[in-house]
């Protein structure tokens, strides 16, 4: 025999070390492991030893062949991740962000009102935003020179028209329109004179109005108690309590638990625990007939609410004013 | 209105803690505003002990005592005469703030430091005593607060009262609704008849000339009377719901206001000439002064109180500085009436006066309680000024009140409530509140309500009462029984919405900005005079000058906005808004309401990164934005054409766009021009659009029809074209889109390149066009030909050249 196993076994790791790509790698393999390969060979002419010595031998001779193969294994691998490291990503970069706008979290909340109510099966209309004084005030019972007026501070255009303090309008121009049933809200812009930390000049309302046969005092209950607990959450509770509102007898101020303080008392709910989210009644029969509804045969309740104080409730928004300043600070928030 | 527990205490037992009592006030529609303790300021005031009294060294009349409050000493400057050695006294520390209004601050008094006051009775509010400093006897400790050594403790109620319940403008209407949900008894003051009778018809008179406006008037003399300060009770109850005491007369017409709700007035007698009242309306012109001083032009439709020459009062809402209660006052002639609540308002607004007494009757007060009030005044007047009541009464009632009968049916009431109450358990409930009840069958109940509830005259009214007095929380809630059908939702709707998520997928985002704008915004935006976006609806009373008017066009909201994002150091701003415009038909008529969506783009295209280096948007930016939003909508074809330079107001010319579908104008695309800039006082380029959504919703499709997909390969082929440098590509794409060859399915154009070695006054155009048959594999030979000749007609059309 030319060569003993462990010289095999010595030059391959010294040829192994010394490989500087996978390719050598290969050809190294081939040179000691191939079908004519120096193991191979070695392993072939172990026949021709005396028998005694076979055994050893060929024992030997195989320990090599795992060790060879193992080493080829770690080279292949510490050489082949090696040549690829030029191609290799930083993933932590960051990546090329596409341009994404944001709707005004007004709109945002102003939707899932809409969708809420849409579910119930109601309809949605939309009316003009500055109005007649017949569908801002007289229709739904405002009679001029009323104190209750004095309840909504009113831009006026001339003594006749006015921007509209309420979207409650919509109750007459929906009624004017469609004979009962009626089943809608109204969402839209509404104005009033007045601006601090929780007044602007102009703000978002959402109408409500369901009229039918039928209709009473407890389904007003149940629809705004279904729609509180889908837009804030199923545990929130409510009361209703006596209130006054021109167009509707009876009418009801609906207060949620202070979604803040749970009921505590904090600031935001001037530390009474409840917090005014909706106004509501039975629509006044006075209404009824300034539409030619026959109030003898139909009731119906209407409600109110305020997109933007719902907004800062649900987002925790302390001033009011940021609905309009349109800063990208607080836009990109939503 | 505010009420004090320990005054309402005088009309009805109240059994429950101050916060049962307001919350239960708020669930029945009382809604409590505060809840305050009214000695809550006298926390700072201490009980002190005065450890020695010295001379001051710069003044006669005062002292300099050290007070012992507990831990440390204070030097205090008194002037009372009563200051003694060893007795305790009130000593407010700096920061009490006294019951008019004042704080206490640490003071130099002639040259000597003052750490805190010595108090009299008068000073704290706790009684009329003004001669020297209160005594508070023995056993306090020292350093305690004489709220707690006095044990003084009154709950304030502030009720945020509905326009509809004037009945609860006084002590006792709140009084009647604590007794109705504590079902406890109702205590009226008494009063008792007067002594003689007869002859106050020979001292004065009243006359209505005006019926309508003052449907009753009375008048009550108190003769022999002496004007001088209240008796504390007196004080004590006005002070405690906020009024300043004045003199007995004045104080009396205050409290039994308050008490009952009815405003009193009361005049010297014999400072009225003739001593007598004629109500009448204003001479149109004739000058007034109330008794606050102010001087006030009436005008003919006011009604005011007069004597037998002049007016002596503005009918419901002041008195006249002549015929003032004063200090010589002997006589007293006292008014108590009802006035028209419609006049009462009108004139109040027009003076722009509010008092107490316009706004209660402005809201309505009890129409037959206004004998009563005034007997009440009388009685007290009398005692109180040690006077004698002339005998009788004035009663001038041309329009008597009447009172209906309600029908009211208890099953109905339960089907609009919901609720399944019972005829009796509903005949209490309005029982409770005085409501007389007569029983006409088994569900009908014939109801009368009392005079001072002003706001029942319908069913639905009592229904109210029924409810809120058994209490909203407990109506059962329910479903209504809603007919399964619905309306599609309408097109706007759906359409805006569109809008929106478009415009957000470009990265913009939505603004919302006031719909009103400074009445110079057509100036600020260039706007010909002629424009219609001048025709501005003017706000008769307007917050502020900028928002004098209501917008006509979205442009100046989204220029604010983008000055405040750049005062805000936010350098890129990619924002847009949907909402109306208005233009005007005059004053009255409602405006043209045209619902409008403008975009804004400002900055860099892309943000600065290890990706790409910044770059700044242009008008290509907005301009794509535009195309990308028609498509998003399916619009066929749009088309935008140069802006004539006449018609670039607000945008840059040569760089303006308007935007067109149907060869009709729907809006504009193009660079803010700086003059506008200027005045937004902006400085770096914006680009804007402006496009009407009704304008764009109508032409864009509804239906979609899908076309199949080609089953064969295209070819394209490319040409470059030297034209004109102000030749319209658009021109040349239209001109090969609409070549009569079949073939041609699309074309692109990829590049457009100026300066050498294309000669001056040219640019090179580059073109791909696509060819693909709907039935073939086309050959080369048959594209290249068709190439040839559309290349051959775009040469000799648009007089190009080929590149050399
Ligand atoms: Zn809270």
């Amino acid at each position: 025999m030319e060569q003993t196993i462990e010289e095999i076994y010595e030059e391959a790791v010294r040829d192994i070390d010394a490989a500087a790509d996978e390719g050598r790698i290969q050809e190294l393999a081939v040179i000691y492991l191939g079908r004519k390969g120096k193991v191979t060979r070695y392993l072939r002419n172990i026949s021709q030893l005396p028998a005694q010595q076979r055994p050893e031998a060929g024992k030997r001779a195989n320990q090599v062949k795992q060790a060879l193969n193992q080493t080829f294994r770690d080279a292949e691998e510490r050489l082949g991740s090696a040549a690829s490291t030029d191609e290799r990503l930083d993933v932590s970069l960051p990546g090329r962000i596409p341009a994404r706008g944001r709707l005004h979290p007004v709109t945002q909340i102003n939707q899932e009102i809409c969708d809420i109510f849409v579910r119930l099966g109601f309809d949605i209309a939309e009316g003009p935003e500055v109005e007649k004084d017949w569908y801002n005030f007289e229709a739904l019972n405002f009679p001029k020179e009323h104190p209750a007026r004095d309840m909504q501070d009113t831009f006026f255009i001339s003594d006749d028209i006015v921007l509209r303090t309420h979207t409650s309008p919509l109750q007459i121009r929906i009624m004017e329109k469609q004979a009962p049933p009626v089943r809608v809200i109204a969402p839209g812009k509404v104005y009033r004179c007045d601006s601090d930390l929780t007044h602007t000049p102009m703000f978002h309302q959402v109408e409500g109005l369901l009229v039918d046969r039928n209709v009473t005092f407890g389904n007003l209950k149940g629809i705004l108690t279904t729609f509180v607990h889908q837009m804030f959450d199923e545990q929130t509770s409510l009361r209703f309590r006596p209130s006054f509102f021109p167009f509707t007898e009876p009418s009801a101020e609906v207060d949620i638990l202070c979604v803040m303080c749970r009921g505590s008392g904090c600031r935001v709910c001037s530390s009474t625990g409840w917090l005014e989210v909706l106004g509501s009644g039975m629509v006044h029969p006075a209404v009824f007939e300034n539409v030619g509804y026959d109030s003898t045969q139909y009731t119906g309740f209407a409600f109110g609410m305020g997109v933007e104080r719902i907004a800062m409730l649900k987002y925790g928004i302390d001033d009011i004013r940021r609905f309009f300043e349109n800063d990208y600070r607080f836009l990109a928030q939503f | 209105m505010i009420v004090s527990l320990s005054w309402l205490r005088d009309y009805v037992p109240i059994e429950w803690d101050t916060d049962r009592l307001a919350n239960a006030l708020t669930m029945i529609g009382l809604e409590v505003d505060s809840v305050t303790d009214r000695y809550d300021h006298l926390k700072q005031v201490r009980v002190g002990r005065i450890a020695s009294v010295r001379p001051h060294p710069n003044a006669d009349k005062l002292k300099i005592c050290e007070v012992a409050v507990g831990d440390e000493t204070l030097s205090v400057v008194c002037g009372a005469p009563n200051v003694t050695e060893g007795m305790l006294s009130p000593v407010a520390l700096p920061g009490t703030q006294f019951a008019d209004g004042t704080v206490l601050e640490k003071s130099t008094i002639r040259g000597e430091i003052s750490e805190g006051m010595l108090c009299s009775e008068i000073e704290l509010g706790l009684g009329a005593d003004r001669s020297g400093i209160m005594n508070l006897g023995s056993g306090h400790p020292l350093g305690a607060s004489i709220k707690d050594a006095l044990g003084l403790s009154d709950a304030v109620i502030e009720v945020d009262l509905t326009p509809n319940r004037p009945d609860c403008l006084s002590l006792i209407g709140i009084a009647r609704e604590v007794a109705a949900i504590q079902n406890a008894p109702l205590t009226y003051p008494e009063i008792p008849p007067d002594a003689s009778d007869g002859n106050i018809g020979e001292l004065t008179s009243v006359i209505i000339e005006d019926p309508d406006h003052c449907p009753r008037y009375t008048a009550k003399l108190v003769l022999d009377i002496t004007v001088g300060p209240s008796p504390f009770w007196l004080q004590d109850r006005l002070m405690s719901v906020g009024l300043r005491p004045i003199n007995n007369i004045v104080d009396v017409t205050n409290f039994v206001m308050m008490e009952t709700g009815q405003p009193l007035h009361a005049f010297d007698y014999d400072l009225l000439a003739d001593n007598r009242i004629v109500v009448r309306t204003a001479k149109e012109g004739e000058p007034f002064v109330s008794l606050d001083g102010k001087e006030h032009r009436l005008s003919g439709d006011m009604l005011m109180i007069c004597d037998g020459e002049k007016p002596v009062g503005i009918a419901g809402i002041m008195g006249g500085l002549n015929s003032e209660i004063n200090d010589r006052t002997t006589r007293v002639l006292i008014e108590s009436a009802y006035f028209n609540p419609v006049s009462i308002r009108r004139t109040a607004k027009t003076l722009g006066m509010g008092t107490d007494a316009s706004h209660r009757f402005e809201r309505g007060v009890d129409p037959a309680g206004t004998m009563r009030a005034n007997e009440r005044s009388a009685r007290l007047i009398a005692e109180l000024g040690g006077g004698n009541i002339a005998g009788g009464a004035i009663d001038a009632n041309p329009i008597p009140y009447q009172g209906g009968r309600i029908l009211f049916s208890v099953g109905k009431t339960n089907r609009v409530l919901g609720t399944n109450l019972n005829r009796d358990a509903m005949a209490d409930i309005l029982k409770s509140i005085e409501f007389s009840i007569e029983t006409i069958d088994d569900d009908v109940l014939g109801v009368v309500a009392p005079t001072f509830r002003v706001d029942v005259s319908r069913p639905e009214d009592l229904m109210e009462e029924i409810a809120r007095l058994s209490g909203y929380n407990n109506i059962p809630e329910t479903t209504p029984l809603i007919p399964a059908e619905g309306r599609p939702l309408a097109m706007t709707l759906r359409f805006r919405e569109k809008l929106r998520e478009l415009m957000v997928g470009f990265g913009f985002s939505e603004a919302i900005a006031y719909s009103f704008a400074a009445r110079r915004s057509g100036d600020m935006l260039n706007l010909p005079k002629d424009d219609p976006r001048r025709r501005t609806l003017a706000i008769l009373n307007p917050l502020t000058e900028d928002q004098a008017v209501m917008r006509t066009s979205l442009i100046p909201g989204l220029l604010d906005a983008l000055g405040r994002n750049i005062a805000r150091q936010n350098r890129t701003v990619r924002l847009f808004e949907v909402g109306k415009i208005f233009i005007s038909r005059g004053r009255n008529e409602l405006p043209e309401e045209i619902e409008m969506v403008a975009g804004l783009w400002f900055g860099s295209r892309q943000d600065g990164s290890w990706l790409a280096e910044e770059a700044p948007c242009d008008f290509y930016d907005m301009k794509g934005v535009v195309e990308s939003l028609l498509a998003g909508f399916n619009v066929p074809r749009a088309e935008f054409t140069a802006m004539p330079d006449s018609a670039c107001n607000y945008t840059r010319s040569g760089h303006s766009a308007e935007i067109l579908i149907d060869g009709e104008v729907i809006g504009i695309v193009g660079e803010v021009s700086s003059g506008v800039l200027a005045s937004f006082d902006l400085e770096q380029p914006a680009f804007i659009f402006e496009i009407d959504c009704h304008q764009l919703m109508n032409r864009t499709p509804t239906e979609i029809q899908a076309r199949p997909l080609p089953k064969f390969p295209a070819t394209a082929r490319d040409i470059t074209l030297i034209v004109d440098r102000n030749l319209e590509s658009v021109r040349i794409l239209d001109n090969i889109r609409n070549t009569e060859e079949t073939l041609v399915e699309s074309v692109h154009l990829f590049d457009v390149f100026e300066g050498d070695p294309i000669p001056q006054g040219k640019k090179s155009l580059s073109f791909r066009i696509t060819y693909r048959s709907s039935s073939q594999t086309l050959e080369d030979e048959q594209v290249n030909r068709i190439h040839r000749d559309i290349s051959e007609k775009l040469i000799q059309s648009f007089k190009a050249e080929l590149p050399g």
